[in-house]
This record gives structure tokens, sequence and C-alpha cells, in this order.
């Protein structure tokens, strides 16, 4: 039988991965990927720690959490392309305006 | 054991965020094949310190190694290839890995939706604008990273963190075998033997039906969202000497018509 803590360190990683892709990629859809990849590590802490109380609250859970994914993958998407289409460009430094 | 065990995890991550610094796109001369090894050896430097500290020794774990380290190197390429297109095609690599993981860990249902989900609709949809928006050539925004060091530092920070706390956590769980049951679905519990597909869907359709609903609704809400900020008529902002853009009735006609 599989242990817990390998999956919690797993998914550890590819959260942080996905958190310093989100902070320093400078492509809106690549920092979108970004947020997919933390969302996978999510995912995976969620069924371990549905597996540790022997619950299927983990998986519901995380099927849950493919549906918030699916959402904010056609809203993002559709914003990108509106943004796109103003500024001609993917960066996310040309919408920079509000700082300060 | 355990303040050995998040020491010798902090070093390794130490070195994979040396590794990923390396990796990410900056100008200048290109620093990936160090920043491939240096990570390289930050994978194995983890796996070896999984497997003498955490992991219970079982021929089962193979597949844990090979799917983590899938899992783990494509992911690192995700935010670090300078292609968006790449990136994605990476994506689905991490998608199919944390799939396979999910399989190790009996939720085959999950991992299937995964796959279905991920790997088929939502990569899609990233192609798709990926396609819809490409430049040509690799524009500046994806040959520079935003603050490389300080995004490094706070993400592996906060990967130590997460994982200095795990290992606190009991090896493995508790040795009777698991019985998917469905929560609080009373007297249920032996179809739990039947299998995960069917635990998962007494599961939704029961306690989390609610849940699932309004699941449903979001998505209606989205999609509702989705067409209409792509019909929203933009007002284009174009360089003063950039060519007019034809009315959207004549856009890629270029032959009369019969």
């Amino acid at each position: 039988m599989p242990g817990i803590v390998e999956y919690l360190i797993l998914g550890a990683v590819l959260f942080a991965l996905g958190l310093v892709g989100f902070m320093s990629r400078r492509n809106l859809i690549v920092i979108f990927l970004s947020t997919e990849v933390m969302f996978q590590g999510v995912v995976i802490n969620a069924v371990a720690y549905g597996r540790l109380h022997h619950h299927m609250e983990g998986q519901a859970f995380a099927l849950f959490l493919l549906a918030i994914a699916a959402v904010e993958a056609g809203l993002a998407l559709g914003l990108i392309m509106l943004l796109y289409r103003q500024r001609d460009s993917l960066d996310a430094e040309a919408w920079s305006l509000m700082r300060g | 054991m355990t303040s050995v065990t998040a020491i010798l995890l902090y070093l390794v991550f130490a070195l994979g965020g040396v590794g990923v610094y390396l990796l990410l796109p900056k100008p200048g001369r290109s620093q990936v094949a160090a920043g491939a090894t240096v990570g390289a050896l930050a994978l194995v430097g983890l796996f070896v310190v999984l497997a003498t500290q955490v992991i219970v020794p079982d021929t089962a774990n193979v597949f844990f190694y090979l799917f983590a380290a899938i899992a783990v190197l494509a992911a690192s390429r995700v935010v670090t290839h300078p292609n968006p297109i790449y990136c994605a095609v990476y994506f689905v690599l991490v998608v199919i890995a944390v799939a396979a993981l999910l399989v190790l860990q009996g939720a085959e249902f999950l991992a299937v939706a995964l796959v279905m989900i991920y790997a088929g609709a939502i990569l899609v949809t990233y192609l798709f604008v990926i396609m819809l928006a490409h430049q040509g050539g690799s524009p500046v925004y994806d040959r520079r990273s935003r603050e490389p060091a300080w995004a490094v530092l706070a993400g592996f920070v906060l990967m130590a963190a997460i994982a200095g706390r795990a290992v606190d956590l009991p090896a493995s769980a508790s040795p009777e075998p698991v019985t998917v049951t469905t929560a609080g679905a009373e007297g249920s519990a032996v179809r739990g033997t039947e299998g995960n597909t069917i635990a998962m869907g007494e599961a939704i359709m029961t306690r989390y039906v609610v849940a699932l609903e309004i699941a449903g609704v979001l998505l209606l809400i989205a999609m509702v969202g989705a067409i209409a900020l792509s019909q929203k008529p933009v007002p284009i902002e174009r360089a003063p000497g950039a060519a007019k853009p034809k009315p959207l009735g004549q856009v890629g006609r270029e032959v009369e018509p019969f």
C-alpha cells in the first residue's frame, strides 16, 4: 500500500512549481497554464488525504476542483482573447497601468 | 527522524530552486543545460531522500518514482519553456502522469476524468487560443521572466514549508486495506468493494448532490459569461502605420465568388 507523505510532498512540489511560473512568466497564457499545474498538485493532495481518512470526500472534492478548473479555463481564455484584441500582445506587462 | 528528513528535503529543494532559476527564460546566454543538470540532480536527491527516509520499501513504488519524475520534470518545463505551445504540450504530460498517480492511489474514476477533461478539453482550448494569438517568432515577453529570483525564492520556501510539515504525518495510511466507503451513506459500506466508480457515484449523488448541482449551475454561468465576453466588440488600438483590417464579412475571402 503506498504511503501518504510522498504524495503530499509531490503535491507541494507541483504547487510550488506552478506558483513560480505564475509569478515570473509574462505571457498571459503561460500564467494560466501555471495555475493549472497548481491545480494538479492540489488534486494529488486532496486524493491522498481522502485515502488517509478512508473517505470519498477527497475524491469528490477533486472532482469539483476539475469543474472549477474548466470554468476558470473557459472564462480566462475568453478574457485573454479580449485583452489580446485590445493590445495585440499577450504580455502581462502591457496591462500595468494600475501599478503604483 | 522527521527533523533530519525535513533538513534533507530543504537542501534538495534549494538545489531544485537553483535549477529552476537557471531554467527560467532570461536574456543572455542560454543556461538551460546547466539548469537541467542541477534540476535533475535535485530530483534524484529528492527521490533518494524519499526512498531512504519516507517511503516504506515496496516493489510497487517503482511506478510512483516513474510517474512522479515525469510529473515534476514536465511541470518544471511548463513553467520555464519559452514557447507557449511547448508549455501546453508539456502540461499534457503532467496531466497524464498525475492521472497515473491517481490510479496508484485507487482513484480510477478521477484519473479518467482528469485525462478527458484536462488533456481532452481544456488543453485543446488552450492550444486554440495560443494559435489564435500566435505572433510568429518569439516575442520578448516569452524570452524574459519577471523577477525570477524572487519568484523562485517564494515558491521554494512555500514548497519547503508544506513538505516540512508533511513529513510529520505517519509514514503511511493505516495498515488495513482501503475499502472506499461513501461518507455518511449508512448501510452502504459493503458496496465500497464494488469499485471506485460506484463509490464515487454514490458519494456525489447522495452526500454531495447539492454541490454537484451548484457545479452544474456554475458551468452554465461560465458558458453564458464566455459567450458574452467573446461577443463584446472591442476597440482595437493599432499602431499608426498598420494596415486597416478588412470588415468582418470579407475576412479571408481572396477569390471572387462564383
